[in-house]
């Protein structure tokens, strides 16, 4: 018999309803699953993605810092190998100069001292050139001074006997 | 005053199919899984200010059940939530004034105690095998304990927020006689006596704001109130103004309807918890 009951109707305070205690099962169960499916699953779903994407993050971000501390380093490494032998070189280049240097210089005193040689040489034979001329010159002209003052007093034999003394004495007092 | 136990709104063979509890329970699920789902739809990864309280909610009970049950057991998270989150709402429901609190009938509480021991045994019997279950009860102080447990986890739940109810409409009654007597005095004797009070009240009210005190400003507010109360009745614009109700209830009901509601709930899950989580030990330390 189905009876809606008077709303005046109640039940007993302390009394355990065994239709409640169904329905308040069901009503559990419906409430777990729905709040599971919706709530629950979803919310952790996106804590816990967000959290790895985080950690993922920091992850690539330390990556990173140790490739660029590794990156500094060997940058460094270049760096200093670089100025050691940007210094070798400029100390090999400085001993050759230097020594390039010395030997210019000493071809050059050399140069100079042969060429020095080679003047005085060359001074001294057109000095000896020069003064055959000059006793040849001295000697055609005192035939001829004395032809003009001796008029044919005297044979040609003595005559060349008489310059060559001429020269001679010449040569005397010319040294 | 009467106290009693939930309406009975359908009858069929004089067994209680639909009471108020019945309603009070499917209300709950209702809303629940209503505010459920709209919290958990739409998550972003870059979260709004709803989210975020949604999120630090859920963290907070899957944080609750690890510190209690263990890390192996956070799969549990839903449940105790949803258990949690059941029994406030059945406590609360019940300051609607419509519906009476779920959890002030042993049917819901006992229910709920029964699916946790269901749960324990379940979980006992799949961890350690049927056999050391059934060793267990050679004591037979164990079966005692298995029948004390829920029951006194049902009754503690529902003692409480009945008691709080109870306690409630006690006061309101009172309240309300307390407030027929004083109003009632008030207006029996002539307009002066109101004139009084009023001035009386508005005294006290003045100095009360002036002197920043509390309790005068109260006074003030409850004798002005009460001659108010009282004129309104003489002019016959009310019957009676039970107009002490106001106040005192609302700070009790802060007590009895809220607090215990949630201490209740929170006792109640983390009992669950312990339970459970005693009957799922981690994987390593099982036989």
């Amino acid at each position: 018999m189905l009876v809606l009951a008077e709303v005046t109707q109640f039940e007993s305070l302390v009394g355990v309803n065994p239709w409640t205690a169904l329905f308040t099962f069901c009503n559990m169960i419906i409430t777990f699953l729905l709040l599971k499916k919706f709530l629950f699953k979803p919310v952790k779903k996106m804590i816990d993605e967000r959290q790895k994407e985080i950690d993922d993050m920091y992850a690539a971000a330390e990556e990173s810092k140790t490739a660029a501390a590794k990156l500094q380093a060997d940058y460094e490494e270049h760096l200093s190998e670089a100025r050691a032998e940007r210094d070798e070189i400029l100390r090999d280049a400085v001993s050759r100069a230097r020594k390039r240097e010395t030997e210019i210089v000493a071809g050059a005193k050399s140069d100079a001292a042969a060429i020095l040689t080679k003047a005085e040489a060359d001074i001294a034979q057109e000095k000896k050139k020069a003064l055959n001329e000059v006793k040849n010159e001295i000697s055609s002209i005192s035939v001829s001074i004395a032809e003009a003052v001796v008029e044919r007093e005297i044979t040609e034999a003595d005559h060349q006997r008489l310059v060559e003394e001429f020269i001679g004495k010449l040569g005397e007092t010319d040294d | 005053m009467e106290v009693n136990g939930p309406k009975i709104y359908l009858q069929i063979n004089g067994m209680n199919i639909i009471t108020q509890t019945t309603v009070a329970s499917f209300t709950v699920m209702v809303l629940l899984c209503a505010a459920g789902w709209f919290l958990g739809r739409n998550l972003k990864k870059r979260p709004g200010r709803l989210q975020v309280i949604t999120e630090k909610g859920v963290t907070m009970l899957y944080n609750l059940v690890e510190e209690t049950m263990g890390k192996h057991n956070a799969y549990w998270t839903p449940y105790i939530g949803a258990l949690f989150l059941s029994s406030i709402g059945g406590s609360l429901i019940g300051m609607t004034g419509i519906l009476r609190s779920a959890t002030s009938d042993v049917s819901t509480t006992l229910t709920w105690a029964l699916m946790t021991s269901f749960l324990v045994w379940g979980c006992t019997i799949k961890n350690s095998g049927l056999k050391n279950f059934l060793k267990g009860y050679i004591n037979p102080l164990n079966i005692v304990s298995d029948i004390a447990q829920p029951v006194s986890m049902a009754f503690r739940h529902f003692g409480n927020i009945m008691g709080g109810g109870v306690l409630m409409s006690i006061l309101y009654t009172g309240l309300a006689g307390l407030s027929s007597l004083v109003v009632g005095a008030v207006r029996s004797n002539g307009w002066a006596v109101t004139g009084v009070t009023a001035l009386a009240g508005a005294a006290l009210l003045l100095v009360g704001f002036k002197k920043k005190k509390a309790a005068l400003k109260i006074f003030g507010a409850v004798f002005a109130a009460v001659a108010a109360a009282a004129a309104l009745e003489k002019l016959g614009v009310f019957g009676e103004i039970p107009i002490l109700e106001v106040g005192i209830p609302a700070v009790l009901s802060l007590y009895f309807d809220i607090f215990s509601g949630g201490i209740q709930a929170l006792v109640f899950s983390l009992l669950t918890m312990v339970y459970v989580g005693m009957a799922c030990p981690p994987s390593s330390s099982r036989k």
